[in-house]
This record gives structure tokens, C-alpha cells and sequence, in this order.
């Protein structure tokens, strides 16, 4: 007589979420590496953004150079090259996680498999969570070829340590990804969301001294910069690459980094959990 | 009585109706908002019932189809019961476990099979599609290296299993699809439109898939198009419209309903709908429908009528003139097709 299965194979528990979230990771990276485009536009990309603001620079400062000279004494840089490309690398950085981990669901949902990710018993954080380290990966070679190719073609002298540099960019990872985490889970309910990147990253643009020192905007767009995680780390990245500040002078754009990325990573967490609720009520994970 | 592997109890699902959209079953009494002015109260918004109290319950290693047209509110049910989808009231079991309370224990008891392609990676090989799945799955690493090896036997994709999924053909893409709902090998499977869009020889390679999967054990909850394919496979079969079910019964005790009726099928060319209302008031005719054959001029009739002898010299006259031509004509037996339509009054593809 035929037995009816009552069972399945599978075995829960922390150790099982944990490689379900590796192997989200391994996903991730094996379809970004079958993408060749995404690997040449890595390349590019560098150096076309900064460019545009390099060049400008150099004709602003006028033929025989002597607007630099200004430019140097008001920035405090050692190298206007430098600064340029710190500021515009975080700008880049924030842009691509909104676009890449903001819409991470949104483009699972696009493709149908968010809703065959949904069915399985994983800890569903895990799906965000789980493209942020492939993105991390890939966020740290952009940022290591910039610095390759722009030490390469325009010879870079920073006159600090590499280490604070990193160590600021890891405090800013939370703050980052946070928002990236909040981002991904309102774009699966507003399912449009090209406005809001839109936005986010025209404030960076302007409030947060990509290309310029925050202390020559008017004190109300200083006040607004203030509360942009962006603006201290592109602070303490060009105090630590020009000033060879260590950390006790990096702590005053430290510590509100990392006060923000707590906040980010709370707020990220909780959309997500708040979207996936409205999601089986709405139906939205099958929605496109 | 037999144990069960699902029971739901008068489930309900309604959605904010779509404006603009004239959302089918849209209740009546509740009408589109009007414009709010900013400090008005806020009014109810218009609502649309997709499932609109289903009882179901299926019995351990049984293969209950559900069929229902388009709109019916069959995938909607089975979005529920895999916990994709909260009910608005209303409770269900799957395996024993409640699908909003221990939902979590629900989708490790279940392989659902979505309907559409798309519910795997095309840019992963169909090998790395099945280790993805089996660590979503929470299977033991070894245990997922021979399970998914095993299933690439089964679905006959050992030659392909290293190619991207991109290359593969619709049947095969079902086929990865299928593997994935079974690599926990779950105890119940929810299979939603298995078959559709896949060319007669790939329909029938799953569909004895199915067939094996019930003797292995499993309990099957499959929605399909295809009448022939829930009467070959499934031990009952639910007539869900409207987001109810109208009759829950086996094959056979369905057709029972309407032994008493004859089918009166006719081809003919140059259908015209003033000829659809002629044929609907003779005395005796029941129910119709059409169904054009291929693109030429060529119509399929159903006609449901209880004496076929006592309204055949009424319909031939109907048709005669006005340039109609009468090809063919049968008295068939009813297929569950014709106990669909007479239960709904539509053909399951309308």
C-alpha cells in the first residue's frame, strides 16, 4: 500500500539561514560575473564622473593656474585631483547602492524569482542582505581601480594613511547600506522610485562638498549638510588622506557616521520588515 | 475519515479594487472614493473579492485539481496556502500547520510550483539553480549534493545541467522549476498551471510526472486549464468561480450531474451572434458556447439541451440562411468540460 509523505528533507536552524544567506551571496556574484558589461563599465566609470569636475577645475583656474593656488589654501588639499575624486567616489558609491541594492528586489520581481525566493523557509532578510556582500565586493574594486588608474594618469600624492581612509569608509558602510535597505523595501511598494535616487543623490550633490568644503555654503544648507552621513565621510576621507589625521581627529566625523549608520541600519531593517507584512496583505511581491 | 493534508475554511481575499480598472467582483456597494478633500474623513476604498469564502479539504496523497476560468480566484487560493499571501479572513491548514501562525512551518511542508517560466534564474546553469534552491530549503549540504543529482536524472537534464538556463526551451525551464519544488521533498505539492504553454509531448512528460509523484506519496493540489488533463489526473476536482467552489466531486460523480443532458455539437461557418440568441430561446437548449477553430471561418457549438431529438429541427432550422453553413454535427456524451459550463455558464478559457 502506498505511504503518504508527511516530512520534507529540510533541517532549520541558525547554521541552515546562515548558508541559505552564503549562498544568496554566491548567487549574486556568479550572475554579476556573467554580466561582462558591468565589469568593463568598472573600468570607465572612474574616471568619466570625475572628470568632468577636474577638467572644469583646471579651466577655472585660468591659464597660468594661480585660481588652483586659492582653491588649495581654502580646501586644505594637497592635491586638487585628490579631492575631487574623494568627493565624487562617495557620490558614486551612494549612487550605485540605491540603484544596485535599492532596487535588488525590485529587479528580482521584475524577473519573477522574488516570489520562488519568498516560498522557502529562509530568514527573508536574508535575500537583501545577502546582495549587499557581493556589492560590497564590487564597490571595493571600483574603488580600488579609481585609485589605481587616477594614481596611474595623474599621479595622486596623498600625504596620509591609507588605513584611516578605509577605516572611514568601513564606518560608513552601515550608513550606506541602511539606507539602501529602506530604499529596496519601499521600491517593492511604490514599485517607481527613479525620483527618490533622483533626490538622494542631488543632496549629496550639493550639500555635501563633493567638489567644494561644506563651509562655503550659506549656513542653512550647512545646517542641512549636517545631517547627511556623506558629508562626514567625505570629510574625514580627505582629512585623513591630506591632514594624516589619525583617529582621534577623525573621531568628530567618526562617531556621527557611525551614530548614523545605526540609524540607517534600525530604519533599513524595519521598512523591510514593515513591507514584507504589507506585502502579504497586498499581495505586492507578485506584482509588477 | 481520512487525515488531512489541507483544510481551509471559509478563506476570504479582497483587494483594494484598481481604479479605472473595473476590477471583475468588485463589491457593488462600495464606491470608487471620491476627490478627499485634505481634511475630510478618509472614505472606505472600493474593494474587489477575488476569493470569496472557499472550504477546501484535501486528503493525504490525493490529487485534488482546481479549475475555475480566469479570475476565478483559483491562484489567489494557492497563493494563500503557500503563505505568499495573507488571508482577509478565514483560516487553512497545510500539513497541520496554520499558514499565518506557523507559516514558516508551512513552507518547508510545501513545493509550489508558480505559474510562468520565469520563477528561476535564467543566468544560472539549472545545476546551480537546484544547490540555490536546496540552501533556501535548509538542506544539509550532502544531502542536497546527491538530491539535486538525483533530480537532474529524474527530469532527464544531465546533458544540459552545466548550460545556462537562458538556453534551455520552455519544457526544460519547467522541468528545473518542478526539481525545485521537489528537492525537500515536501509531503504536499501546489502546482499552478504545470503544464501551461509547453508543447503536447513536454505536457505529457509532466503530467506523467505527476502521475509518479502521487505514488511516491505525495499530496498534489494542481490548478489547470486543461479539462482532459484534471480528469486524467485527479482523484476530485473543485469548480472554483466567482472566488467560490461551485462543486467538489470526483470526475466521474461531476459528469453524473448532468448524465441527463445530451450535447448537440455543431461546425459551421459564418457565426454570427444574432444566430447566438436564436439558438439560446429554443425550448429545451440549456447552455452554449463557441469556440472559433483555428483562424478560418470555422465555429465549434456547444449546445446543452435536454432532449436533443425535441430541439434538433428547431436549431438546423435557426441555421439555415442568412449565410450560415452547417459542416458537422455530433451528439456527444458530456466531458467535464460540458459539467464546467453548465455549472458556470462559460467555457473555462473565456
Amino acid at each position: 500500500m502506498q505511504t503518504s509523505l508527511t516530512g520534507s528533507l529540510g533541517k532549520p536552524g541558525f547554521g541552515s539561514d546562515l548558508r541559505a544567506l552564503f549562498t544568496v551571496m554566491w548567487r549574486e556574484w556568479v550572475i554579476f560575473t556573467r554580466y561582462p558589461s558591468w565589469i568593463i563599465a568598472m573600468f570607465i566609470w572612474p574616471l568619466i564622473f570625475p572628470m568632468l569636475y577636474i577638467l572644469t577645475a583646471r579651466a577655472l583656474a585660468g591659464p597660468d593656474g594661480t585660481g588652483m593656488a586659492v582653491f588649495m589654501a581654502t580646501t586644505g588639499a594637497t592635491d586638487f585631483i585628490g579631492y575631487i575624486v574623494i568627493g565624487t567616489t562617495v557620490w558614486m558609491w551612494q549612487n550605485i547602492v540605491l540603484w544596485d541594492v535599492g532596487f535588488a528586489l525590485r529587479n528580482e520581481q521584475m524577473r519573477g524569482t522574488l516570489e520562488s525566493n519568498w516560498l522557502s523557509p529562509t530568514w527573508r532578510f536574508s535575500y537583501l542582505l545577502g546582495h549587499t556582500g557581493p556589492q560590497i565586493v564590487s564597490m571595493l574594486m571600483f574603488i580600488t581601480i579609481t585609485a589605481i588608474e587616477f594614481g596611474l594618469l595623474f599621479g595622486i600624492q596623498l600625504n596620509g594613511s591609507i588605513w584611516m581612509i578605509l577605516l572611514m569608509m568601513l564606518a560608513a558602510v552601515p550608513a550606506i547600506y541602511g539606507l539602501g535597505f529602506a530604499f529596496a523595501s519601499l521600491v517593492i511598494t511604490v514599485k517607481e522610485a527613479n525620483a527618490f535616487v533622483f533626490l538622494i543623490r542631488g543632496l549629496v550633490m550639493i550639500f555635501c562638498g563633493i567638489t567644494f568644503p561644506v563651509s562655503l555654503l550659506p549656513g542653512w544648507m550647512q545646517s542641512i549638510a549636517k545631517w547627511l552621513p556623506q558629508t562626514y565621510l567625505i570629510n574625514g576621507m580627505r582629512s585623513a588622506a591630506f591632514s594624516n589625521a589619525g583617529i582621534r581627529e577623525l573621531a568628530p566625523d567618526l562617531i556621527p557616521l557611525l551614530l548614523f549608520g545605526t540609524f540607517w541600519l534600525v530604519v533599513g531593517y524595519f521598512t523591510f520588515l514593515w513591507m514584507e507584512r504589507r506585502a502579504r496583505r497586498t499581495g505586492a511581491i507578485g506584482q509588477y | 475519515m481520512a487525515e488531512l493534508a489541507i483544510e481551509a475554511k471559509q478563506l476570504v481575499k479582497k483587494f483594494p479594487a484598481r481604479p479605472g480598472t473595473g476590477d471583475k467582483g468588485a463589491d457593488a456597494n462600495a464606491s470608487p472614493a471620491p476627490r478627499r478633500r485634505f481634511f475630510a474623513k478618509k472614505e472606505p476604498k472600493a474593494m474587489f473579492t477575488a476569493v470569496n469564502g472557499v472550504d477546501l479539504q484535501i486528503e493525504r496523497g490525493e490529487i485534488f485539481g482546481l479549475l475555475g476560468p480566469n479570475g476565478a480566484g483559483k491562484s489567489t487560493t494557492i497563493r494563500m496556502l503557500c503563505t505568499l499571501l495573507e488571508p482577509t479572513s478565514g483560516t487553512a491548514q497545510v500539513n497541520g500547520f496554520d499558514i499565518v501562525k506557523q507559516a514558516n512551518d508551512v513552507r518547508r511542508s510545501l513545493g509550489t510550483v508558480l505559474a510562468g517560466e520565469r520563477s528561476i534564474y535564467w543566468k544560472l546553469t539549472g545545476r546551480e539553480n537546484l544547490e540555490y534552491f536546496a540552501a533556501l530549503y535548509h538542506i544539509p549540504a550532502e544531502i542536497a549534493k546527491k538530491r539535486v543529482e538525483e533530480l537532474i536524472e529524474r527530469m532527464e537534464i544531465k546533458d544540459r545541467s552545466n548550460e545556462l538556463v537562458e538556453k534551455y526551451s520552455t519544457g526544460m525551464r519547467q522541468r528545473i522549476a518542478i526539481a525545485k519544488a521537489l528537492l525537500a521533498r515536501p509531503p504536499i505539492l501546489l502546482l499552478d498551471e504545470p503544464t501551461l504553454g509547453l508543447d503536447p509531448q513536454a505536457a505529457r512528460r509532466v503530467r506523467e510526472l505527476i502521475a509518479e509523484l502521487k505514488q511516491e506519496g505525495h499530496t498534489i493540489l494542481l490548478t489547470t486549464h486543461y479539462m482532459e488533463e484534471a480528469d486524467q489526473l485527479s482523484d476530485r476536482i473543485g469548480i472554483i468561480d466567482t472566488g467560490k467552489v461551485i462543486a467538489l466531486d470526483t470526475p466521474e460523480g461531476l459528469k453524473r450531474r448532468i448524465d441527463q443532458q445530451e450535447i448537440i455539437r455543431l461546425e459551421l461557418t459564418g457565426w454570427h451572434d444574432d444566430l447566438a440568441d436564436k439558438l439560446k430561446s429554443i425550448s429545451g437548449i440549456e447552455n452554449l458556447t463557441t469556440r472559433q477553430q483555428g483562424e478560418a471561418d470555422l465555429w465549434e457549438v456547444n449546445l446543452h439541451a435536454q432532449n436533443s431529438r425535441l430541439a434538433l429541427p428547431r436549431i438546423v432550422e435557426s441555421i439555415s440562411g442568412n449565410g450560415t453553413r452547417l459542416v458537422n454535427m455530433n451528439i456527444v456524451k458530456p466531458s467535464l468540460e460540458d459539467v464546467f459550463i453548465h455549472l458556470t455558464g462559460k467555457a473555462l478559457r473565456d
